[in-house]
């Protein structure tokens, strides 16, 4: 890992330990909310920045996740660790049903196929009364007594999201990772040199949706209550969002995208309700006018910079 | 099927829609032959690659690849069972470095594409070193691999071919784009490979030089047509090829 | 299962169905001839709603209330279109599909506030005209007569498209550029002229099926997102760019959906679903559509 990232990982990673020490309740709840969602980003970014492809349903499997910890938790009383587990193979596993059907196609189709299947489990959640609640949610999921409280669920959020985001950061940088990377540059190319390309990217389909499961799963004590629109196409979009806006590098992208996003929701929210309005403005500004996000901001600057003696590091820190 | 044909390709048709692009090919091709397939263009050839590497699936005809009917087989499993091809036109990853791309080609030789949790930067080193020094392209390894020459392009494609280790290796137009110096570099590392590593090649070329230079066996397409096949001395005395090529130097 | 129960599902859902067909055929269109999914379709629709509303209400004293403010509806969201295509859409038609989906996209969030700003979150109710107020009986069975307008209006746009895409030259033009922008180019035909008013018409159209739509039951936030998702599906099945697909795949869904709300009210909607991804999983290119674009 090149000395640079680490340190700024460190320095970002202290920074949200101490953080909460200085702020009030509300600030601390919105933190928490931004590393939720962070992961969720994050992991809609396995598909989009390393696979190359939109997906517009991929709140889907955040959804299953939210419900498969929330119903765990109310109905059977499982303990929190057990269901985020359960969560992320839930969410693997409708993964593994669907994605074996979305990966067929590509581009738009694959963009519409998603969005497609994201409003059906949508509507299974919302019209599966008996079991779901449908559109009257899931109330009542509180975490175990040792987390139930701002501060310490922050805590517990940092750790589980920090260890996710490590482990698909990992996954990014193995040879599945790279697999992946060549499949987005050049899906024929990776056929010719032997690979089952659809089979790989079934695999980081399923991968992608069990980390937005885990995302789901930490939502559901952390807002007690859960509703079908975890599914919607709305939620969908808010990863898409995040990693446009944030940028296109692989990790920094997504996070920075929900740390612009979720706080500019609270705060946003706090004094109009015309939330969409700004939002699809800001959306707008951005395709129009930053295409490469707040990331591609930073590396122009930093690349108007006076030169330095390490070669420029490219955003996945890879340095041969 | 006899023992030492490597390749052997019966009857190989292919339409579309009205154009007949392969009609009725049969090939053989022995393990250890260093081949030229020619023709003018729009002759076939690209076809023909298309057709055995399981790019289209042929309308008549067979294929079988080392003993194995490989003629429905999909694209992925053909290279997998040891059939190569770089492509006319370079077919490389144009926003990883060079070094990437050699690396990715031959973690997927090493069967390493699943390793989920290794860091892919610490495998592969020597042999991804060992592949770019042998093409030329040692110097170029930082480089994104889509900002390179043609030429450079080309080594990377010729590269990415060979880190799969192949039985039978394609190329289409190896040479084209290059320089005189880099035109021989090319050809004698081809050379080498098939002499000393016995790897069996068949390519396509509009360069004479090198289609003669190199070439053992040479066969002519015409209008997805077999019209000759032989030594090259000989392919270049017959009338219809002579016809077929009028007014170029062959 | 009584006849008239059956007849009178079958032409609620050739409504819904027409319904589907206005509000598809100009996504379908848009889509076929620039590639771009217009997220904001049934949302521009819904403005067309509000804006009869509004054109009504200001002449609802006169006896033609209804059939004037539908066309003035109609023209004003065509006139919304427009601006929309020169100012944003354009920008986008040499962009990546994610930012071309996101822009369409943020549209919906904009004008979906820009209406509750505009017109607030009541219901509207615009009173049908006295033509269309009472039922019609065939065979004995009372049929609403709005009904009977919304399929009217839904085929004479049918005919109406059918004939400008097959007997005059632009729709000629629009044909070809669906099949290859290319093509169209380099015969020396400004594309951009052609964009901009392919996408103003569907967009008029949609505006058009928003007015329609008004007196139909009332007028509320959300309808959009209601449709629009369906709407979407009947392209998918019919075929983008294929306007008798478009028609066909109308009818089906509307039908699916009126008579699945008999059996199976809870999961109208899911096998809606269930048919698209079929669709998309074995023909992505719809039943009418051509592979060539797929």
């Amino acid at each position: 890992m090149s000395k640079k990232i680490l340190a700024w990982a460190g320095a970002v990673f202290a920074a949200l330990l101490l953080l909460p020490m200085v702020l009030g309740e509300f600030w601390v709840l919105v933190l928490t909310e931004i590393l939720i969602m962070g992961l969720f980003a994050v992991s809609f970014n396995m598909i989009f920045g390393y696979m190359g492809q939109l997906s517009f349903g991929h709140a889907a499997y955040y959804g299953v996740g939210a419900y498969t910890t929330g119903l765990l938790m109310v109905k059977f009383g499982l303990p929190l660790g057990l269901s985020l587990l359960a969560s992320m193979v839930m969410a693997g596993a409708v993964a593994l049903v669907l994605g074996y059907f979305c990966i067929r196609l590509t581009g738009i189709y694959f963009a519409i196929l998603t969005m497609a299947f994201g409003q059906l489990i949508f509507y299974i959640i919302f019209q599966w009364y008996d079991f779901t609640g449908g559109d009257n949610g899931l109330q009542g999921i509180r975490p175990p007594e040792m987390l139930d409280g701002a501060w310490s669920y922050y805590y517990f959020a940092l750790l589980v999201v920090t260890a996710g985001v490590f482990v698909m950061w990992v996954i990014s940088e193995s040879p599945f990772g790279y697999t992946m990377r060549a499949i987005r540059d050049n899906t024929q190319r990776t056929r010719f040199v032997g690979l089952n390309t659809k089979k790989y990217m079934l695999i980081n389909f399923v991968l992608a949706a069990m980390f937005a499961g885990l995302a789901g799963g930490l939502w559901g004590p952390f807002n007690r209550s859960l509703s079908p629109d975890l599914c919607n196409w709305h939620q969908s979009g808010v990863p898409v969002f995040m990693t446009i806006i944030g940028g296109p590098a692989g990790f920094v992208g997504p996070l920075i995208g929900s740390v612009i996003y979720t706080f500019l929701m609270a705060f946003v929210t706090g004094f109009t309700e015309y939330w969409p309005l700004t939002i699809g403005i800001i959306i707008t500004m951005v395709v129009l006018f930053l295409p490469g996000g707040v990331w591609g901001l930073v590396e122009r600057y930093s690349a108007a910079l006076p030169a330095r003696e390490e070669p420029p590091v490219d955003p996945e820190g890879e340095a041969p | 099927m006899n023992g030492d044909y490597i390749l052997a390709v019966e009857g190989l048709c292919k339409a579309f829609g009205g154009l007949q692009a392969t009609s009725e090919v049969s090939y053989s091709m022995r393990q250890g032959e260093l081949s030229a397939i020619i023709g003018p263009n729009g002759a076939g050839k690209s076809t023909f690659f298309n057709l055995i590497t399981g790019f289209h699936r042929p309308d008549k005809g067979k294929v079988l690849f080392k003993g194995a009917d490989i003629t429905s087989w999909s694209s992925y499993r053909i290279a997998r069972f040891g059939m190569s091809r770089a492509f006319q036109v370079s077919n490389i990853y144009p926003m990883l470095t060079t070094y990437q791309n050699v690396r990715q080609a031959i973690l997927v030789q090493q069967r390493r594409t699943m390793d989920l949790f290794r860091r892919a930067e610490h495998l592969a080193r020597k042999e991804t070193a060992e592949l770019l020094e042998v093409t030329g392209l040692g110097e170029h390894h930082q480089e994104m691999a889509g900002t390179m020459s043609q030429g450079d392009k080309k080594r990377l494609e010729l590269a990415l071919a060979l880190a799969i280790k192949p039985d039978l290796l394609l190329l289409d137009e190896p040479t084209a784009g290059m320089s005189v110096e880099e035109t021989h570099e090319t050809m004698e590392l081809v050379a080498r490979l098939n002499r000393d590593m016995g790897v069996t090649i068949l390519f396509t070329e509009h360069d004479m030089s090198v289609v003669f230079g190199y070439a053992r066996r040479l066969t002519v397409l015409h209008q997805g047509a077999l019209i000759a096949d032989g030594a090259p001395q000989d392919v270049r005395a017959d009338e219809e090829v002579q016809r077929v090529y009028l007014g170029e130097e062959v | 299962m009584e006849l008239s129960l059956l007849l009178a599902q079958a032409l609620s859902g050739l409504s819904r169905g027409m319904m589907l067909f206005l509000i598809a055929s100009g996504l379908s269109l848009i889509f076929g001839v620039m590639n771009i999914l217009n997220f904001a379709h049934a949302t521009l629709w819904l403005v067309g709603a509000y804006a009869c509303y509004t054109f009504w209400f200001i002449l609802q004293d006169h006896s033609f209330a209804i059939w004037l403010a539908i066309p003035l509806a109609a023209l004003s969201v065509g006139l919304v279109g427009w601006i929309i295509e020169v100012l944003l859409i354009r920008r986008v038609y040499e962009r990546e599909l994610p930012e071309q989906l996101l822009l369409t996209y943020a549209m919906v969030l904009i004008l979906g506030d820009l209406i509750k700003i505009t017109w607030g979150v009541e219901d509207k109710l615009i009173t049908r005209p006295a033509l269309l107020a009472e039922p019609v009986f065939i065979a004995g069975v009372p049929i609403d007569s709005y009904f009977i307008f919304v399929i009217a209006v839904g085929f004479a746009v049918f005919f109406a498209l059918w004939w400008f895409l097959k007997k005059t030259r632009f729709g000629h033009i629009v044909r070809a550029a669906v099949f290859s922008r290319e093509m169209v180019g380099a015969l020396g035909i400004p594309i951009p002229m052609i964009y901009t008013g392919v996408f103003v018409m569907g967009i008029f159209i949609a505006g058009l099926a928003g007015a329609i739509q008004g007196p139909v039951g009332s007028v509320t936030l959300g309808m959009d997102m209601a449709i629009v998702i369906q709407a979407f599906c009947v392209v998918i099945i019919g075929g983008f760019g294929s306007l008798l697909g478009t028609l066909v795949s109308s009818i089906i869904v509307g039908e699916v959906y009126a008579f699945a709300i008999l059996f199976w009210p809870g999961g109208a909607l899911a096998l809606i679903f269930i048919l698209t991804a079929m669709v998309l999983i074995v023909r992505p290119w719809g039943l009418f559509g051509t592979p060539l674009r797929a």
